[in-house]
């Protein structure tokens, strides 16, 4: 165990969330209106109808898979009935599926943040950037998929969902789990990690605050709208 | 308290409903609603207003949050005014809206700034010398003066301190004024009305140094020479809240909705009141929505419309049938009943001469003073001619006769002129002048010389000849086609000059429309007395003949006695010139508390001269006389008119003499003879020599010139190019080739020189165009960040400006930039300048005794050496001035001692101001060392107080004894025209509290009152009080020699000229594959901004194309293959331009029209054709000058400050369009081309 293992998998873990804890209170409390998704709607709207809901249904499915994954102890799984074997294809298949529309959705507003002329002139150098590193994170997931197929077993899922709750539950000697887990699983989670420290700096803030109350405040005021006026429009 | 904790209650928060179950109460923070209501607070308002003459001058709220200005609204307290009057509110527009937008925008102009090669001279040199010899190291090596100069326009400033800045600049200014002297120091600052303490600031600090001061209203072609000709006074116009007194309006080249938005409602209002309207334009103007009729004659011929209306009013209103109102109007206001002697022409026939004056006589009861300025009316009782009052020549006299009573001067009877000879046998052949045939356009061919029958009087003159005279009337009818005789009278369906259907070929308006608004024109004024009304402008008024067109259309008003009426009358709306307490803000501004006279010079002419534009002129005098013309010996080119002009006194000089002023005045002094009679001789011996002889020589050069409150170089600079190229010596776009023409009377250089400023100083809030070329570029204050004052002719308050904020950065207001120049000056000038004497040469001014010099038209005591010239009489009045450079800055911060002495004048009025002098000094003490017991100019805010206590027009007590003057002058009593104000007083916090209206005085020729809107010409008509014309009346007629060679004696036809600016040489060069072809050019004024203000105004941008555009109509654009928003080319001799084209159908065929100014700092690509960056709407225009503008010391014309004098017209310009292959932005892509702005 070297230094930066120790660093990464020991420390960094705590650095991360103790940043995205107090980085998102104050946020929060100091800067109401900043705490938004930013959308860009208003300057493009063909592309970003399919590329933003591809992407986050993708994104949030990759999410929950990960929660569950990882967060659950063996136990569960067992009770469940889901051998370790089968624990993995579920993961492996479901994972790729949205891993699929992630990736197709978020080349779409890649492609659309890039070379549309009225996003790429409004939008600030930080609303690309966070959205080539979620890409970058979504890639590198992907890029674990071979080894996952190749050790079908589970036992690498096993692992690093050891390791995750061993970070939820202060556990020493972590970096110890991670001796046989292969470099591109690593730079995964170091990457996973990144993302909670860079939220409260960025517009991923919005993950936190998704409007469901929204959907059930009372009193709703349904306005229709004509669909093909509005086409002619633009 | 905190957000999230806050939330962490989320689950709690509903505590129950009402309301049936419709509403629910909740328990949650509501700190989230302090942001709403946070957003729209202010700690405070502050009521300023805008600069920038749009003539809106409205109050405005401008709100301020944490120490910023965010936004403005309209201010809604306006003084009501009386039932059945609409209120002013609301005043503003979009434009002021968007103000505030500039006062933290990356334009604005942050720190005192420089041009980097000239502060790497300047520090250079001041390492080993002094700051003026330093100066003077720089410009005594040539090389590296031309070398800083050719990088005006290439960016590259660099952050100075003031400290350094005002060293440099007062250096200059030192080391100039003892080379060359204080004349070449110039200042160029337009419309004082919009921030009149601004202006001052500068032109005080000039002229307390001698420098010059140049005019603007004449330069900008806003002044209408037709307004002196005919009303002997600059511009006085109705308010706009008179526009709801009339019954008929036209509205005449003029877009009231789009260029005076903040008055358009009282347009709105007078429509619903039931008044009729007619608009003409030649396009379908934005205006054009509010007519019953709108007629569209082609752009540049309305004076034909004008004159085939008066035509029918003529024929129908006063030979057909004689309306009572109109006959006595005309007999008592006007000039139509004084007598013309005739003079011999062709083939035993007549044409009309001078004026009959009571010199001209023997018998003894006309021997008067001033004789020679008492023009004589028929007297149709005793059947002889007579003297009535009220002409010059008792303006300057004693003995009150200075009135329009109807009585005879000599014998003090009831006179009744008559206005017509007819009935009389005796009659004469009268020959007229017709121009119809030569022009760019327009043309309707007939005679050049019509003859016609008029009836006159033999009347013996003193020298025992006898001379037929006719009156002014019976010429009229025949110079408009008609006759004595019914049996002569055209029909009006026949193509001869003066009739509707001669109109109508050449305007396109049919005739039978012209007649119909003539008839109900007139009509209404007959039913109203006087209450039909037009509305004029810059569509008239910026073509090289617009006094024609003026003098056209003013005749139908006064024909319908709707001069003075209340809803009647001229309503000329071009430029805010209106300024209100001038005679507070007069001495203030030209240092005349300290003596003078200061220098002030016509723009339109030092333009033309210094910009070398008279080097590339095409057109001559003599092309354009009458066919009937008698002299011969005109001058050969427009600047030897100019030349001339400014030898016989009757148009100011500058640079004034070819040797140092100051080198002058010490050997005057030396002389132990008369200094004055010194300097004559020296001058007319030759040993001194008027510098307008030679523009080009250096020593005739101007050398520094500060620009301040303007946008020369962007907006206003007509001949755009020439400025850069020959002034500035900066790179340019000119295409021109110098003309063949040589004047006779200046020197012709073979090289022209470019380059003649050593020094370009601008003085703004933004970086506009002249401060992207200027040498040195100084940061003001904001119309947010200072006090001053700003009035209107569109209505009678005065406004504030008003500091809501400090200035932003290190800007200073033009007040104590001003007085840090002075400071510096003072302190760096001993050891060069001390005391010395200054000559001074200034014309024949108008309103001043010396109007009167030259009954006759004047002699060019220069090419007649007959006679030996009279300074103030043939030649310009000459001056001693002893200047004490060693106290510039003491003197810029104190009121001097000369108004307590001589007391305080205006319009040829004189009245003392001792009390207010006194109360000044205890109420304002001075801060100055040296002048310890008088009053105080130290600050913006004492100026303004000082102007507001001197003025009548906000001081009851000054407006009393002004009162008191005129009513010596005419006497009359007119102390009752006060309207009970005296004692009132308008102070600085009277404004910034609610509008005040101005109080009443006799410098204006209108009254107001919260019962009544002012309209110009009102005390004239209801008072007697006479114009300031030579019969003292409504001018129909010009006797001076200059106006009777150009055929200008009555208003007449000419078309629009040639200005020969785009030759089909041309055209063909610069053929990129594209058509190319030739439209009428036009730049009217602009609906998302004020002259160039505004233009680079994101918020105003966003709103209109987001830069320079061309409009032109459908079929033009089917002929250039453009289709709309295409960017295109626009070129002639004079430089080029580019930008998109708007096609449409709104745009008459044959022109286009560049609203002006977009800013060159503002989305402006390269050209094609020069391959450096392109122009702006004033690079294909050159400046044209009329001959007859220049005429001096003749009553009512006579030059005075933006006053008379040659204007600077601009649409008789001609470009050839083309659409552009490609657009070169040189925005650092292709780093091999030009790099020029």
């Amino acid at each position: 165990m070297n230094w930066v293992e120790y660093f990464f998998f020991q420390i960094y873990p705590y650095l991360c969330l103790v940043v995205f804890a107090i980085g998102c209170w104050a946020r929060f409390d100091r800067s109401q209106f900043s705490w938004r998704a930013e959308s860009s709607e208003f300057l493009e709207k063909r592309t970003l109808t399919w590329a933003s809901n591809l992407f986050h249904i993708g994104v949030l499915g990759l999410l929950m898979g990960h929660a569950a994954g990882l967060l659950a102890p063996s136990q569960i799984t067992e009770f469940l009935g889901l051998s370790a074997h089968a624990h993995q294809l579920l993961a492996v298949g479901a994972g790729s599926v949205f891993a699929a529309c992630a990736a197709a959705g978020g080349g779409g507003l890649l492609y659309r943040r890039l070379f549309n002329t009225r996003v790429r002139a409004t939008g600030r150098p930080t609303d690309l950037f966070i959205l080539l590193f979620v890409y970058m994170q979504l890639w590198l997931g992907i890029f674990g998929l071979p080894h996952s197929l190749m050790h079908s077993d589970g036992t690498i899922m096993e692992t690093l969902g050891a390791w995750c709750r061993g970070v939820i539950t202060f556990q020493p000697d972590l970096p110890a789990l991670l001796v046989n887990i292969p470099l591109i699983y690593k730079l995964h989670l170091i990457t996973g990690m990144t993302l909670f420290l860079l939220t409260p700096f960025t517009r991923l803030v919005h993950v936190i605050s998704a409007p469901i109350w929204y959907i059930f405040r009372p009193g709703w005021q349904i306005v229709r709208r004509n669909r093909h006026v509005a086409n002619e429009e633009t | 308290m905190s957000q999230l904790i806050d939330r962490l209650l989320f689950f709690k928060k509903y505590q129950g409903k009402f309301a049936d179950g419709h509403g629910v109460n909740t328990d949650e923070s509501r700190a989230w609603e302090d942001a709403y209501r946070s957003r729209w607070e202010s700690e405070k308002i502050v009521r300023s207003t805008h600069g920038v003459n749009c003539t809106g001058s409205c109050s405005w709220k401008i709100y301020v949050k944490s120490g910023l200005v965010t936004w403005e609204t309209q201010q809604t307290d306006y003084p009501r005014t009386r039932p059945d009057m609409p209120n002013h509110e609301p005043r503003g527009c979009p434009r002021g809206a968007s103000y505030s937008w500039y006062l933290y925008s990356s334009n604005r102009i942050r720190y005192p700034l420089v041009r980097k090669q000239l502060v790497a001279l300047w520090r250079e040199k001041r390492r080993t010398l002094d700051a003026v010899s330093a100066w003077k190291a720089i410009q005594d090596d040539p090389e590296t003066r031309r070398g800083y100069q050719k990088q005006r326009g290439l960016g590259g400033f660099v952050r100075v301190s003031w400290d350094e800045a005002n060293e440099l600049i007062a250096a200059a200014n030192i080391h100039t004024i003892r080379k060359w002297g204080p004349d070449r120091v110039v200042g160029f600052s337009p419309i004082p009305a919009m921030s009149m303490l601004s202006y001052a600031a500068g032109t005080r600090y000039l002229s307390l140094l001698g420098g010059t001061c140049l005019s603007f209203y004449d330069w900008y072609c806003d002044l209408p020479p037709a307004s002196p000709q005919t009303f002997g006074d600059q511009t006085d116009v109705p308010e706009s809240l008179d526009w709801y007194n009339s019954g008929y309006l036209l509205v005449w080249g003029s877009n009231v909705s789009m260029t005076r938005t903040p008055d358009a409602h009282f347009y709105t209002e007078a429509r619903y009141r039931g008044a009729k309207s007619v608009v003409i334009a030649p396009d379908y103007v934005e205006v054009a929505k509010f007519a019953d009729l709108w007629l569209h004659p082609r752009q540049g011929t309305d004076s034909a419309l004008a004159l085939g209306m008066a035509h029918v009013i003529l024929r129908e209103f006063y030979l057909e049938r004689q309306v009572p109102y109109f006959q006595e109007y005309a007999a008592r206001y006007t000039d139509l009943p004084f007598l013309v002697m005739l003079e011999p022409a062709q083939d035993g026939a007549s044409k009309p001469g001078r004026l009959l004056r009571a010199s001209d006589l023997a018998e003894a009861r006309y021997q008067t003073t001033e004789a020679d300025w008492k023009p004589l009316v028929w007297d149709a009782g005793q059947n002889c001619p007579a003297m009535p009052r009220g002409s010059a020549g008792f303006r300057w006299e004693k003995g009150g006769r200075w009135n329009l009573e109807p009585f005879d001067a000599v014998t003090g009877e009831p006179l009744t002129p008559a206005l017509s000879l007819a009935g009389n046998t005796e009659q004469a052949t009268v020959l007229f002048p017709y121009f119809g045939n030569e022009g760019r356009f327009g043309l309707n061919e007939a005679a050049p010389v019509k003859a016609s029958t008029v009836p006159v009087r033999s009347v013996t003159l003193r020298t025992g000849e006898t001379v037929r005279c006719a009156t002014v009337f019976d010429l009229m009818v025949a110079h408009y086609g008609l006759s004595a005789n019914p049996e002569e009278w055209p029909d009006y369906n026949a193509n001869v000059p003066g009739t509707p259907a001669w109109q109508e070929h050449i305007t396109g308006v049919p005739r039978d429309r012209c007649i119909a608004v003539a008839r109900g024109f007139a009509r209404n004024a007959e039913a109203t007395q006087g209450r039909s009304m037009v509305i004029l402008g810059a569509g008239l008024n910026h073509w090289y003949n617009m006094d024609m067109t003026y003098r056209a259309i003013l005749n139908m008003l006064i024909l319908c006695g709707c001069i003075g009426q209340n809803g009647g009358g001229w309503a000329h709306y071009v430029g805010q010139e209106k300024l209100r307490p001038s005679a507070g803000w007069g001495p203030v501004a030209f240092a005349g508390d300290w003596g003078g006279p200061p220098r002030r010079m016509n723009g339109t002419s030092f333009f033309y001269a210094h910009t070398d534009q008279w080097r590339y002129e095409q057109m001559t005098p003599q092309a354009q006389l009458s066919p009937l013309a008698s002299s011969v010996a005109w001058p050969r080119t427009v600047l030897d008119c100019n030349i001339q002009a400014e030898r016989m006194g009757w148009l100011p000089s500058a640079p004034q003499l070819t040797t140092n002023p100051l080198d002058v005045g010490k050997a005057a002094r030396a002389s132990g003879q008369d200094p004055v009679a010194y300097v004559k001789e020296a001058l007319f011996s030759g040993k001194v020599k008027l510098a307008c002889e030679d523009p080009d020589a250096p020593e005739n050069w101007p050398r520094n010139m500060f620009v301040w409150r303007s946008n020369l170089l962007g907006a206003s600079g007509k001949g755009h190019e020439y400025f850069m190229k020959h002034l500035l010596g900066a790179p340019n776009n000119v295409m021109n080739e110098e003309s063949e023409q040589r004047p006779a009377f200046a020197k012709w250089h073979e090289q022209a020189p470019e380059g003649k400023l050593d020094l370009l100083i601008t003085i703004d809030f933004r970086m506009s165009t002249t401060a992207m070329f200027s040498d040195v570029v100084l940061p003001t204050a904001t119309w947010y960040e200072k006090s001053d004052l700003n009035t209107s002719d569109m209505h009678t308050f005065i406004h504030p400006l008003q500091a809501a904020v400090n200035p932003a950065w290190e800007a200073r207001t033009d007040w104590s930039i001003f007085r840090g120049l002075a400071e510096a000056f003072q302190r760096l000038a001993p050891g060069t300048l001390g005391e010395e004497t200054d000559v001074v040469f200034s014309p024949l001014q108008k309103d001043t005794p010396a109007e009167l010099a030259q009954p006759y038209g004047g002699t060019d005591w220069q090419t007649d050496k007959s006679f030996a010239p009279e300074p103030g009489k043939t030649m310009p009045q000459i001056t001693l001035v002893s200047r004490r450079y060693d106290e510039v800055y003491d003197r810029y911060i104190t009121l001097g001692p000369v108004l307590e002495n001589k007391g305080n004048a205006d319009h040829g009025l004189n009245w003392d101001t001792v009390a207010e002098i006194t109360e000044l000094k205890q109420t304002h003490p001075s801060v100055s060392g040296k002048y310890p017991e008088r009053s105080s100019l130290f600050q913006d805010t004492d100026a303004v107080e000082t102007v507001l206590m001197l003025a009548p027009e906000t001081n009851g007590d000054v407006s009393a004894r002004s009162w008191k003057a005129l009513s010596e002058k005419t006497g009359r009593d007119l102390s009752h025209r006060l309207g009970g104000r005296e004692g009132d007083r308008i102070t600085f916090a009277d404004i910034i509290t609610q509008p005040r209206q101005v109080i009443n005085s006799p410098v204006w020729s209108g009254v107001s009152s919260t019962q009544e809107a002012y309209t110009a010409n009102w005390l004239n008509v209801h008072e007697y009080v006479p114009w300031r014309t030579l019969t003292g009346r409504l001018q129909f007629y010009q006797d001076h020699p200059w106006l009777r060679d150009f055929g200008e004696t009555f208003a007449t036809y000419k078309p629009p000229v040639e200005t020969y600016s785009t030759p089909d040489a041309l055209g063909a060069e610069h053929c990129n594959g594209n058509p190319v072809i030739s439209l009428n050019f036009l730049t009217p004024h602009q609906k998302w901004g004020i002259h160039s203000t505004y233009a680079e105004n994101l918020i105003m941008l966003t709103l209109g194309r987001g830069g320079p555009v061309v409009w032109i109509s459908e079929e033009d654009a089917a002929r250039l293959h453009v289709a709309d928003n295409d960017w295109v080319e626009a070129f002639n001799r004079n430089g080029t331009l580019v930008a998109r084209a708007v096609v449409s159908q709104r745009i008459p065929a044959g022109a286009a029209f560049m609203y002006h100014a977009a800013e060159r700092t503002a989305n402006v690509p390269g050209s094609e054709i020069t391959g450096k960056r392109a122009g702006i709407h004033n690079s294909v225009t050159r400046v044209v000058m009329k001959p007859t503008h220049m005429v001096g010391g003749y009553a009512h014309l006579s030059w005075s400050f933006n006053y008379y004098g040659p204007v600077g017209s601009n649409r008789d310009e001609f470009i050839f369009l083309r659409k552009m292959n490609k657009v070169n932005w040189f925005d650092g892509t292709d780093k091999g081309q030009e790099t020029s702005v």
